[in-house]
């Protein structure tokens, strides 16, 4: 934390402070689109510049900034999951179900989500199968899972649940402490701890890590497993807002979270995780759905100008790549 | 097929061939069909014909793009399925069923250069590209869905439901374009590149492949076929938001339980085939017995994930594989880094 630690291993303040923004820098472009988008927002409707206002604005982020640190963490140790829309759309279908009639029974199936997972992640290290394929038919088994829970959106979400979702300070918009925590969360995980310090490692040179003496299929179990909770976190709070269940709520969040990363910093190829960037990315992502159904946009063509903007996104972030290096 | 590629394994008098296990796969699930529903044994065959030859089109474009390597991947195939079935009605209740499914493979090719502009232009991961193609494909879908109320040609309509000899014509013709590409594939320079380039992307670039080009061709293929099944099936079944749905998976576990390796580089037309009528037979033996849409979801996706797992450990090539997946994934300055340092 500070220069002035007697460990020769921890570099110079100087060192640190540019490694930091070299690695940070590419978050910018995040920091910079969410300040364009929230300015246009504020242009259309001066309303949201309120605490009612912001919170209204903010609340669909939280499930989204939750499982782009999730994503985050997958993509740290250089893997993809194409099953976070589906996984999310069945933890709030337990919550609408299971969790409500039998809090044993449904914390056991989330207990079982996280349990699937580490061994998804033993499988992925051990046979070197490519994690998108294994998370795309799981996507379909937590889909299956959703329909045969609940064929049709409904039930009812615990009441604790829903006192989260009702919670209205007065003073500050509530997703805002969400968003906070989360970030904080992402940040210790991935940044601070030594788990995270050797997924980030799994994820830029594996062969290092095994070198040094690390198991790599814990590493990677542990990645998953700790992805796995903060999605199930991410459907608990989507329940919290919608107070009901539904498999396909959250569908679209699959390339969201994705997007949110990428444009948050992070990269395909591993090693890299950047959770406030991330937060960053996810925000903005979620204030453009926002502001497209602000701006009275036809509902056949909201998902195009999602796919554009995601496209717009990836580009965005080449650009500006080409140009600090 | 391709015994150049690996002659020394190809020494022995005989080989599985791969998609032998899908094949035995076939036979296990017709004798269940038979068991719960004795009489008529063929009955589910030849049904199970006319059902498949959708599917094998699409598993044979998805096939082409798996091939290339890891990380390649068409995820769009299955909008672009139920936008091209509403192309095929609306051009063809104008100016007749021929032009109508000219018309379903053009948009099927409007998709896939999408999807090629942002994988190779904008340097985007497949999967991303093609997850991006699709939402906007869906977007054109719904505003053609409002738009379009006919429905499809009867002349098409008898076409795809005509039979000869028993067996389906659509079954035929299918069969017929699983030949030529089989052909492609193992003697024409376009399909020895799919392969190299599946097998080492650098090699071939370094033996003067353009693998660009190579790429958006498949890329194209698979969209133009995924075009060219959803033109039919406006015909076979009717137009719908929803048609193509479940294809996206299905073609993935089609190419995967075929044979066609998953971390690309070997390709199994004959696969599809017997991955499609797998696929098919074993639908129609779980709404035989009375599964749910859940249960037969659940059961797809936890038999793909086994069969990757599975054919992963038996070629061994899965480390490596995941090796190449990392290496695809990253953009071309980071592999120049690489060369550089190696």
């Amino acid at each position: 934390m500070t220069t002035t630690t007697p460990r020769a291993a921890r570099p110079a303040l100087t060192t640190r402070a540019r490694v930091g923004a070299s690695h940070g820098s590419p978050a910018l472009l995040a920091l910079v689109a969410l300040i364009a988008i929230f300015t246009i927002a504020v242009v259309n409707q001066p309303g949201i510049l309120s605490v009612t206002g912001l919170t209204l604005m903010l609340m669909s982020a939280v499930p989204l900034v939750l499982a782009a640190q999730a994503q985050m963490i997958m993509m740290s140790v250089g893997d993809i999951d194409l099953g976070v829309g589906y996984l999310i759309g069945l933890v709030t279908v337990i919550a609408a179900t299971a969790l409500n009639d039998n809090p044993i029974l449904g914390i056991g199936l989330l207990l079982g989500i996280v349990v699937v997972y580490a061994i998804l992640g033993l499988l992925v290290q051990k046979r070197g199968v490519p994690s998108i394929i294994v998370t795309l038919g799981m996507s379909f088994v937590w889909l299956g899972l959703g329909l045969q829970l609940l064929p049709t959106p409904g039930g009812a979400a615990p009441e604790w649940l829903s006192d989260i979702g009702r919670w209205r300070p007065e003073t500050f918009p509530a997703p805002l402490i969400f968003i906070v925590l989360a970030t904080l969360l992402g940040w210790f995980i991935a940044r601070r701890s030594r788990a995270g310090a050797r997924m980030r490692a799994l994820g830029s040179s594996a062969a290092t890590l095994d070198k040094a003496g690390v198991s790599l299929s814990r590493t990677r179990v542990m990645a998953y497993m700790i992805a796995a909770v903060l999605m199930i976190v991410a459907g608990l709070m989507l329940a919290a807002q919608t107070r009901s269940g539904d498999i396909n709520s959250a569908s679209n969040l699959t390339l969201m979270t994705i997007a949110a990363v990428i444009l948050g910093g992070g990269n395909f190829s591993g090693g890299r995780a950047l959770p406030i960037g991330t937060t960053l990315g996810a925000v903005t992502l979620g204030l453009i759905t926002v502001l497209l159904s602000l701006m009275n946009l036809s509902s056949s063509l909201q998902s195009a100008a999602q796919g554009f903007i995601v496209l717009a996104v990836l580009a965005g972030r080449i650009i500006t790549e080409r140009f600090t290096r | 097929m391709n015994t150049v590629l690996n002659d020394t394994t190809r020494r022995a008098t005989f080989t599985w061939p791969a998609w032998g296990w899908s094949l035995l796969g076939v036979l296990a699930v017709w004798l269940c069909i038979v068991a719960v529903r004795p009489g008529a044994p063929f009955d589910p065959l030849v049904q199970a014909l006319s059902l498949a030859p959708f599917l094998v089109l699409v598993a044979l474009g998805q096939m082409l793009v798996i091939t290339l390597g890891p990380g390649n991947i068409d995820v769009s195939v299955g909008t672009v399925i139920s936008m091209s079935s509403y192309v095929s009605v609306a051009v063809g209740a104008t100016s007749g069923p021929v032009l109508g499914l000219a018309a379903a493979v053009l948009a099927g090719l409007a998709a896939g250069a999408c999807s090629v502009v942002a994988i190779l232009v904008l340097r985007v991961p497949p999967i991303i590209a093609t997850l991006a193609t699709s939402l906007i494909v869906t977007s054109a879908t719904l505003l053609l869905a409002d738009a379009n109320r006919a429905g499809a040609d009867a002349g098409l309509r008898s076409f795809v439901n005509a039979k000869l000899l028993g067996i389906p014509v659509i079954a035929l013709v299918v069969v017929a374009v699983t030949i030529v590409v089989a052909l492609t594939l193992s003697r024409t320079r376009f399909g020895l590149s799919v392969l190299a380039v599946g097998q080492s992307t650098r090699a071939a670039e370094r033996a003067g492949i353009k693998v660009k080009s190579i790429t958006a061709s498949s890329y194209l293929i698979c969209a133009a076929f995924a075009g060219l099944a959803g033109g039919l099936l406006a015909a076979f079944i009717s137009p719908s938001t929803v048609l193509g749905t479940s294809y996206m998976l299905d073609s993935i576990a089609v190419v995967v339980i075929g044979g066609t390796l998953i971390s690309g580089g070997r390709a199994v037309p004959t696969g599809a085939w017997t991955g499609a009528l797998f696929f098919v037979l074993l639908s129609g033996l779980l709404n035989l017995v009375g599964w749910s849409v859940g249960a037969q979801n659940i059961l797809k996706g936890v038999l793909v994930v086994a069969v990757v797992v599975v054919s992963a450990t038996a070629t061994g090539t899965g480390r490596r594989s995941l090796a190449r997946l990392r290496e695809s994934l990253i953009p071309l300055k980071a592999t120049n880094k690489e060369t550089i340092h190696g």
